[in-house]
């Protein structure tokens, strides 16, 4: 994953499905993801913010990340034995946008 | 150099300045060593719940060492000392709460 510039821009991926291990059935469809880089900054906390943690946190993060702001489910046909298919639908990003960080806190 | 903030991918010591202030006591002015910067996050679209995957790392402290000042002015029953964190390097992580109160903006 390599975007290097600021914000937060879709990016181009290609999903292979495989109904099973053999890859009886099987798709390949272009989808999206977000990736980017948005503002980040990390500073002494506020005496309040030390208080309320007795003295643990003393650093405050303050944080956005790039995420899906907008998705879509598209269809993907997957192409079987004998000239069958079968089709199913997987999502994609339609819009990113710097946004708030949801899994960062762990 | 003139750094171009405005470009700048990766997490960086930047200057950074506030006001050390507690219950008891005048307020003082500290301008000190932070951390700002741009990290990678992004979100892909998966196959399995909970059907987006995410990598999000924020720009945060990774090496510190603490400085105490004296805040002036304090009443009698208030002891005068501050410390607060200041960054000697600054990289891209996860947002640790045990040691960082994490905030995120819209």
């Amino acid at each position: 994953f390599r975007a290097l510039s600021p914000g937060c821009h879709l990016y181009p991926f290609n999903v292979t499905i495989r109904t099973d291990k053999r890859g009886t059935c099987r798709g390949t469809q272009l989808v999206y993801a977000c990736v980017g880089y948005c503002e980040s900054s990390a500073f002494p906390s506020r005496y309040s913010v030390l208080l309320a943690s007795n003295f643990t946190r003393n650093i405050t993060s303050a944080s956005r990340c790039c995420t899906i702001s907008k998705d879509a489910k598209i269809k993907v046909r997957l192409h079987c034995p004998r000239g069958r298919h079968h089709d199913m639908e997987i999502l994609t990003a339609r819009a990113c946008r710097c946004n708030m960080c949801h899994r960062s806190r762990y | 150099s003139v750094l171009n903030l405005k470009r700048f991918i990766g997490c960086a010591v930047r200057e950074f300045s506030f006001l050390a202030r507690k219950p008891g006591c005048s307020g003082l002015h500290i301008t000190t060593d932070a951390c700002w910067g741009r990290c990678e996050t992004w979100e892909k679209p998966v196959l399995d719940p909970p059907f987006i995957e995410s990598h999000q790392r924020v720009c945060t402290y990774n090496e510190t060492r603490l400085e105490t000042v004296q805040l002036p002015n304090c009443s009698a029953d208030m002891e005068p000392s501050y410390t607060y964190p200041v960054a000697l390097r600054c990289d891209c992580g996860v947002c640790l709460t045990s040691t960082t109160e994490c905030i995120t903006s819209v």
